[in-house]
């Protein structure tokens, strides 16, 4: 007997098993990540949840998190827009190095991202320039929260960026400035609002690394309670003096955020194609 | 009017050097090549999206070679149109207008008119997602048109295209064309769309111009071998003139084992061609005296639509074109005995 009709190709028993395998890895996967963070809310009690929804000090955590991680993808899109436009665009002496260099903090283990901005604003007569004579204070500053963020997460942004433009078509560029525009107009008009939905792919990214940004955050602006304490170093401190449950709260406070974060995100971001 | 002089560029290992071309006010010109002999590049210089390493290009009296491309007055509509994906229709053809500080009524009338002339108007307020390959074309002329062009630049427009939409809108190409007395250079690699829009034709090859001329004279006249080949001229052959012909102004052409009439004086080696439309075949001698009759025979026939492409073996290797009722006529079946008659004005001596 035939069986409903449907785009898939036809398939043999082989062809069935083999979809099969592939689907029984997405179920363990995502299994995986529910029993974890059920097992998470099973540990828990309401004492602990009642402390992350009164305490002073978490509420400015959560708040700290919110407003360092958005002003990260914002100053990341910023830097990504055109350093992914020029990649994509253009062939120069040096291309190699840009990219290896954009890279590099995406493989960065990020103490090192944390020690190495600690290294430069204390022990370079650059670093300290800026913040002594300039006044712009980075360590142990809620500032400096950004910068980290900043440093470890924009090479995805940029990443994402670069890719979204190569898959914009030259051609609509081009026949765009046949049509009247500048080289600017065809980028904003046409190259920006084409690649939008992979650049907000890139911010995406870019605000799931920054929100749970720890390593170089501890070494960089350590985690003073009211001042630069954010959700991530929240847990580690929650931990560190013996509220494992209070840290778990916290821990799921973060993936609420992110997941109303993201679904808003990805919301927005299907109907986001920029209109000319 | 549009003038390229002595315009060179290079790419990799392609080059465009020392180009000519001129297309008048008003003048359909097609550039035909096979893939890859530079007609893209070549409208890319036109256009200014590729930087011209020499050379000069006139709009209008004007010399654009350093201008932008949208201070060049040219309507360009690329291989596969390429409409912008996230716009209507409407919002694709008002694109360019959009920038030329039109109020809002007159862009609308201006796109309104634009749809009109090429049937578009049922268009207005779909998304370019789900138009057939005849509607996107003419969506992308008409956004290039709107913008009133100085000089239109087509690639490849129908290429893509079935064959009934394909001749409707070349049909449609050549209308709009006489009706906006506009400078059009086409490029194609494809005879019968050339031949039903072209005033007049050019043919590239490995980025050199190698003829200039009408249709009939790429047919009929070609400059060399490309061109002969191009034009789908099979009947190509070499020769040794030997002597004067019996008639004014005539060489005997030693071909093989045959001796042929040729117009025109000749010496030495030389290469020509023969339409295979244009050579007659029959059963007997005719009556009356002809020159240059060849006894043949026929190897194989095929059914081409229009007309049956007859290959005949003999003194020369034949391919002859003949219509369905000459080929009934004929009676002929494979093996069969024929007479094929070369009339000397038919035979055409390639200059290079």
């Amino acid at each position: 007997m035939l069986k409903a009709e449907s785009k898939e190709p036809v398939k043999s028993w082989r062809g069935r098993l083999f979809t099969a395998a592939c689907f029984v890895f997405v179920v363990i996967f995502v299994a995986f990540v529910l029993l974890l963070i059920i097992a998470d809310i099973f540990y828990i009690d309401s004492k602990a949840v009642l402390t992350v929804l009164t305490s002073r000090f978490i509420r400015h955590a959560l708040w700290m998190s919110i407003w360092t991680s958005i002003t990260t993808v914002f100053l990341s899109l910023i830097f990504a827009i055109p350093i992914g436009f020029i990649l994509s665009r253009f062939r120069f002496r040096g291309r190699l190095l840009v990219d290896t260099v954009i890279d590099l903090p995406i493989i960065f283990p990020p103490l090192v991202a944390g020690l190495t901005l600690l290294v430069f604003f204390s022990q370079t007569v650059f670093g300290r320039w800026i913040q002594e004579d300039l006044g712009i204070e980075f360590v142990f500053q809620p500032k400096g929260i950004v910068l980290c963020q900043f440093l470890v997460s924009a090479s995805f942004a940029i990443r994402s960026a670069k890719t979204a433009f190569d898959d914009v078509d030259r051609r609509y560029e081009n026949v765009a400035l046949t049509l009247g525009c500048s080289q600017w107009g065809s980028f904003w008009r046409v190259s920006l609002p084409l690649a939008s939905n992979g650049i907000i792919a890139g911010g995406i990214l870019t605000w799931a690394r920054a929100f749970g940004l720890f390593g170089p955050l501890i070494i960089f602006v350590g985690s003073f309670r009211g001042r630069t304490e954010v959700l991530s170093t929240t847990v580690f401190l929650e931990q560190s003096i013996g509220n494992l449950e209070v840290a778990l709260a916290v821990a799921l406070l973060m993936i609420l955020v992110a997941l109303i974060a993201l679904t808003i995100i990805h919301f927005v971001g299907g109907t986001t194609q920029v209109k000319l | 009017m549009i003038r390229v002089v002595r315009l060179s560029f290079s790419i990799g290992d392609f080059r465009l050097d020392q180009f000519n071309l001129e297309a008048a006010q008003g003048q359909y010109f097609v550039m035909l090549g096979p893939p890859g002999s530079g007609k893209t590049i070549l409208l890319e210089c036109l256009c200014g999206l590729a930087r011209i390493a020499a050379g000069h290009i006139y709009i209008d009296g004007t010399d654009v070679t350093n201008l932008e491309p949208r201070k060049r007055g040219i309507g360009y509509v690329p291989q596969d149109y390429a409409l912008f994906p996230n716009l209507s229709v409407e919002r694709n053809i008002s694109f360019g207008l959009r920038f030329r500080g039109y109020s809002r009524q007159v862009i609308t009338s201006k796109v309104m008119q634009a749809m009109e002339m090429l049937g578009i108007v049922y268009l207005q307020k779909r998304s370019v997602y789900g138009l057939s390959g005849g509607e996107k074309q003419r969506v992308a002329l008409a956004r290039a048109l709107v913008m009133e062009p100085k000089v239109l630049l087509l690639d490849e427009p129908v290429c893509a295209l079935d064959e009934a939409t394909r001749q409707d809108i070349c049909a449609q190409l050549h209308n709009v064309q006489r009706q906006l007395g506009l400078t059009t250079i086409h490029v194609s690699h494809n005879l019968e769309e050339t031949f039903s829009v072209a005033d007049m034709a050019g043919i590239l090859y490995q980025g050199s111009l190698q003829q200039v001329g009408s249709m009939n004279q790429l047919l009929r006249k070609p400059q060399n071998e490309f061109v002969a080949h191009f034009m789908r001229c099979r009947n190509i052959f070499s020769g040794e003139a030997v002597a004067q012909g019996t008639k004014s102004a005539t060489t005997k052409v030693r071909a093989g084992s045959v001796d042929l009439l040729v117009q025109g004086k000749y010496q030495g080696r030389i290469k020509f061609t023969i339409r295979p439309e244009s050579i007659r075949l029959t059963n007997n001698l005719p009556n009356e005296p002809v020159d240059n009759k060849l006894q043949v025979k026929l190897i194989r026939s095929r059914d081409c639509g229009n007309y049956v492409q007859v290959t005949l073996k003999g003194p020369l290797d034949l391919i002859v074109h003949l219509s369905h009722a000459a080929f009934a006529d004929l009676a002929a079946k494979p093996q069969s005995e024929l007479i094929a008659v070369l009339s000397p004005e038919n035979i055409h001596v390639l200059p290079e």
